[in-house]
C-alpha cells in the first residue's frame, strides 16, 4: 500500500493505553508527515515509550486510532513491517556476537540475503561511526557505543519510517549531539523519525515537537513556534547602563510584556522583536536610560518546557476549581 | 576495641543486605517459587503413588522332552519359584522357544533335560538348561537367582518325592546303580547350567553408559532452549522481533536448527568417547544411532521452548530444567525399570523423551537392533505434539499486543 506524500505517514487520534486501569498515555493526538522528525519530549515516565510500542504494534491500545504507513499497527503487513524499524529504549542486542554481527542478524531478520547484506552493514556501521568496532564485541563496546550500534541495527535495512525511543539517553553531551546529527542526516534523505527523549533540549533538533506529560500532550508544534507559545510573543533582553523599571516600557506599542531578571536587566515580550526593538531603545533613552545591550533572547527548552508545564498545570487547577464550583453550585 | 566491635556491626550489616536481597528476590518471583516447592514436592509425591516396588516375575517358558512323562500344563509349575517365575507356557519345541527367547517374547527359559532318570541311575546329577536375555546387569543377577530358587525348588520336590515313597522303593527302581549314587547327588541331583543369551554381557558401564548418554542429550536440549528464549524475552528483543517481519515459524524453526546442530555435535563427541574411550559397544547402525539421537534431540528442544515460553524469570527456567531432569531420572528407566511402576504412572514416564531414548539407545547400542520400533514414534509424536504447542504459544508472544 503506498502513502500519497501529503498524507501523513503516522496519525495518531486519541490513543489511550491503560495499565491495570491506571491510564499512561491519555488521548495522544499528532500526525508526523513525511521526512520529518517528530521529537516526542517528556520527563521519565511520562508515557513516551509506551507510545512508541503502541505505535509500532507492539503493544496495544485501550482505546484510539492509529495509522503508520495507512496500516493498523496491530496488523502491519509484512510489506510494511519491511519499511519500519524501531530502536528500543534498552540495549538488547547479543553481548557475545560482534557489532557486524548483531547487525548482519537485524538484516537477516529483514529477509536481506549475506551477499547483499554485507555492503549494508558496512554502511549502517559507517552512518555511526563503529565500522573501525565492527569485530569488537558488543559488551565489550561503551555504552554510547552500544546505543549507536543499536542504530546501526535499525538503519541496516534502509527503513522509510524509524521509531527511536530515547537514543541519547544515558550518554555524554557529545555523543548525543553526533547522534542526532546522524538523525538529521536520515531526516534529510527523505526518511521520517519518531525519536523520544527526555533531554528537553534535544527539542530543538526537532521539525516538531510533541511535549508529554504524565500521558497527556501538553503542547505540539515546531521548537520556533512553542516558544511563542510559552512566552507569548519573542523575547529581547535588554542591558541598561543604568537601574530601570519594568513601567519604563510597558507603555510602549508591540510589548507585551516585560520581567526584571536584574536591576539593570528587563525581558521584554514582543510581538516582533525587530520592530519593537528600536522603540525599546527610544522608550528608555526618553526615561534618561542608555541602553548598553539588546538581543532577541532565545529561551532554552527547559525554560520553555517548564512553562508548558506550569501552563498545564494552572488549567488543570483552574478545571479543577471550576468544576468544584459547579458541583458546589448545583449543591 | 570500639572501632572492632563497629567494624563487625558493619560487616553484619553488609551481609544481612545481601541476605535480604537474595531472599527478597526469590520471594518475589511466584513462579521461581511455585516451581522450587510445588516441583519437586510433585515429583516425590508422584513417585510415592505410582512406584509398586513390584517388580514382574520374568516371563518363562518351559521346554520339556517330547514324550516326557513331565507335567504338560505352565499351572503345574506354579510353585516352583512363586513371584520369580511366571511360567506362560510348556512345550516341547527348544529351538522355537529360544527364538521366541532372543525376540524378548519372554524372559527365561528352562530346558529339561532329555533323559533325566538315566542320568541319575547313572549317578550323576541332571542339569537343565537356563537361559535369559538380558544386557542389563541387575536383571542379569535376578535371573541367576530365581534360577537358584528354581533349581533349589527342584530338588527338594525330588527328594521330598523320595522321602514319600521310600528308599527302597528307590532301590527297587534303581536296583544295584543306587550304591553309585554319591552324597551330593543325593542331596542336589539336579543342576542348572545358565546362558545368557544376549549379544554383550551384562556389565554396569556398558548398560548405564547409554542412559546417561540419552539424558545429558535431552538436558542439554533443554536446558540451551529454554534459557535461550527467556533471556530474550527479558532483554526486549522480542520487540524487534515483533516489528520485524519475522514470522513465529521462522523464529522456531531457526531456533530448532541451531540448537539441533548445537545438540548433535556434543552427542557425537560424547557417542566417541562412550564408544571410543569408555568401550561402551554400538552393535547397531551408526545412521539409527544418528536417527534415534536427532528425534530425541527434536523431542527435548520442544520442552526447552515450552519451559522458554512460560517461565518468567531464568531463574525459573533453570529450576523447570532441573525438575525435568529429575523427573527422568526417577521414571524414564534410568535407575527403576518402568514397567515397575504403576501402569497411569507408565503413561507419564513415556511422556519423558527420555525414557524412548535410553530404551532404544540400549537396544541399538547393546543388542544391535531397536526391539521397541514403537519408541521412535512417540519421539517423533512428542517432538511434533511440542512444536505445535510451542508455534501457538510463540504466536501469542510474538504478535498478540496485551
Amino acid at each position: 500500500m503506498t502513502t500519497a506524500p501529503s498524507e501523513p505517514i503516522i496519525s495518531a487520534r486519541g490513543v489511550s493505553r491503560a495499565f491495570d486501569g491506571r491510564l499512561v498515555v491519555d488521548g495522544l493526538s499528532f500526525d508526523v508527515q513525511p521526512g520529518t522528525i517528530l521529537g516526542i519530549v517528556g520527563p521519565s515516565g511520562s508515557g513516551k515509550t509506551t507510545t512508541v510500542r503502541m505505535l509500532t504494534g507492539t503493544l496495544g491500545r485501550t482505546d484510539g486510532e492509529i495509522r503508520v504507513l495507512g496500516e493498523d499497527p496491530r496488523r502491519f503487513s509484512r510489506r510494511t513491517r519491511g519499511r519500519i524499524a524501531y530502536m528500543p529504549q534498552l540495549f538488547s542486542l547479543y553481548e557475545d556476537l560482534s557489532a557486524q554481527e548483531n547487525v548482519g542478524f537485524v538484516a537477516a531478520l529483514y529477509g536481506i540475503g549475506p551477499f547483499k547484506r554485507r555492503p549494508l552493514i558496512r554502511r549502517a556501521l559507517e552512518v555511526v561511526d563503529l565500522h573501525d568496532a565492527r569485530h569488537r564485541l558488543a559488551r565489550d563496546l561503551s555504552g554510547g557505543m552500544q546505543r549507536r550500534l543499536e542504530l546501526a541495527c535499525a538503519l541496516v535495512h534502509s527503513p522509510d519510517v524509524l521509531f527511536i525511543d530515547e537514543p541519547t539517553a544515558g550518554i555524554d553531551p557529545l555523543l548525543r549531539q553526533a547522534i542526532w546529527d546522524e538523525l538529521r542526516v536520515l531526516r534529510g534523505e527523505g526518511r521520517t523519525l519518531l525519536v523520544t527523549t527526555q533531554y528537553v533540549a534535544e527539542a530543538e533538533y526537532c521539525d516538531r515537537v510533541a511535549m508529554i506529560v504524565d500521558g497527556q500532550l501538553v503542547a505540539l508544534d515546531t521548537p520556533d513556534q512553542l516558544r511563542k507559545v510559552v512566552f507569548g510573543g519573542e523575547v529581547i533582553e535588554v542591558n541598561a547602563q543604568q537601574d530601570v523599571e519594568p513601567q519604563m516600557l510597558g507603555t510602549l506599542e508591540g510589548v507585551l510584556a516585560v520581567r526584571q531578571t536584574s536591576p539593570r536587566r528587563l525581558m521584554v515580550t514582543a510581538t516582533d522583536a525587530a520592530t519593537v526593538g528600536p522603540r525599546i531603545i527610544e522608550g528608555l533613552r526618553r526615561a534618561g536610560v542608555a541602553v548598553a545591550g539588546l538581543e532577541e533572547h532565545q529561551p532554552t527548552f527547559d525554560e520553555v518546557f517548564t512553562g508548558l508545564v506550569e501552563q498545564q498545570r494552572t488549567r488543570r487547577e483552574q478545571e479543577a476549581a471550576d468544576a468544584g464550583a459547579v458541583v458546589t453550585g448545583h449543591g | 576495641m570500639g572501632d572492632a566491635i563497629q567494624g563487625i556491626g558493619h560487616s553484619i550489616v553488609r551481609m544481612a543486605s545481601f541476605t535480604g536481597k537474595e531472599l527478597r528476590e526469590v520471594i518475589r518471583r511466584p513462579g521461581v517459587m511455585l516451581s522450587m516447592i510445588l516441583g519437586p514436592f510433585l515429583i516425590m509425591f508422584l513417585f510415592g503413588l505410582g512406584y509398586s516396588g513390584y517388580r514382574a516375575p520374568f516371563a518363562t517358558e518351559i521346554v520339556i522332552p517330547a514324550g516326557s512323562n513331565l507335567p504338560q500344563t505352565p499351572e503345574d509349575y506354579a510353585e516352583l519359584a512363586p513371584g520369580r517365575l511366571d511360567v506362560r507356557g510348556v512345550g516341547n519345541d527348544a529351538a522355537a522357544a529360544e527364538q521366541r527367547l532372543r525376540d524378548g517374547e519372554i524372559d527365561l527359559l528352562v530346558v529339561a533335560p532329555e533323559n533325566a532318570a538315566g542320568e541319575l541311575r547313572a549317578g550323576r546329577q541332571t542339569a537343565i538348561r537356563v537361559a535369559w536375555n538380558q544386557v542389563d546387569p541387575v536383571y542379569d543377577q535376578l535371573a541367576t537367582l530365581a534360577t537358584s530358587i528354581l533349581v533349589s525348588s527342584l530338588n527338594a520336590e525330588i527328594i521330598e518325592q523320595a522321602a514319600a515313597t521310600g528308599i527302597s522303593l528307590a532301590e527297587g527302581e534303581l536296583g544295584p546303580a543306587v550304591e553309585n549314587i554319591t552324597p551330593d547327588v543325593i542331596a542336589r541331583p539336579t543342576t542348572a547350567e545358565t546362558e545368557n543369551v544376549a549379544p554383550t554381557e551384562p556389565d554396569v558401564l556398558s548398560f548405564f553408559g547409554p542412559a546417561v548418554f540419552a539424558l545429558v542429550i535431552q538436558h542439554l536440549a533443554v536446558t540451551l532452549t529454554a534459557l535461550s528464549m527467556v533471556r530474550e524475552r527479558l532483554s526486549g528483543q522480542m520487540d524487534r522481533f515483533r516489528v520485524a517481519p519475522v514470522t513465529s515459524m521462522e523464529l522456531l524453526v531457526g531456533k530448532y536448527v541451531a540448537y539441533a546442530v548445537l545438540s548433535l555435535a556434543v552427542s557425537a563427541i560424547v557417542g566417541v568417547l562412550l564408544v571410543g574411550v569408555l568401550g561402551v559397544p554400538l552393535l547397531g547402525s551408526i545412521g539409527l544411532f544418528a536417527g534415534i539421537v536427532l528425534l530425541l534431540t527434536f523431542a527435548s528442544l520442544g520442552f526447552g521452548l515450552l519451559i522458554s515460553l512460560v517461565a518468567d524469570s531464568e531463574r525459573q527456567a533453570v529450576q523447570l530444567s532441573m525438575l525435568m531432569l529429575l523427573a527422568s531420572v526417577f521414571f524414564s528407566g534410568f535407575v527403576l525399570p518402568v514397567t515397575d511402576f504403576a501402569p497411569w504412572m507408565q503413561y507419564i514416564a513415556y511422556a519423558l523423551p527420555v525414557t524412548h531414548g535410553i530404551a532404544t539407545l540400549q537396544q541399538l547400542m547393546l543388542r544391535g537392533v531397536v526391539m521397541d520400533t514403537w519408541m521412535l514414534g512417540v519421539l517423533l509424536g512428542i517432538g511434533l505434539v511440542l512444536y505445535l504447542i510451542s508455534l501457538l504459544r510463540m504466536r501469542r508472544v510474538i504478535r498478540t499486543a496485551d
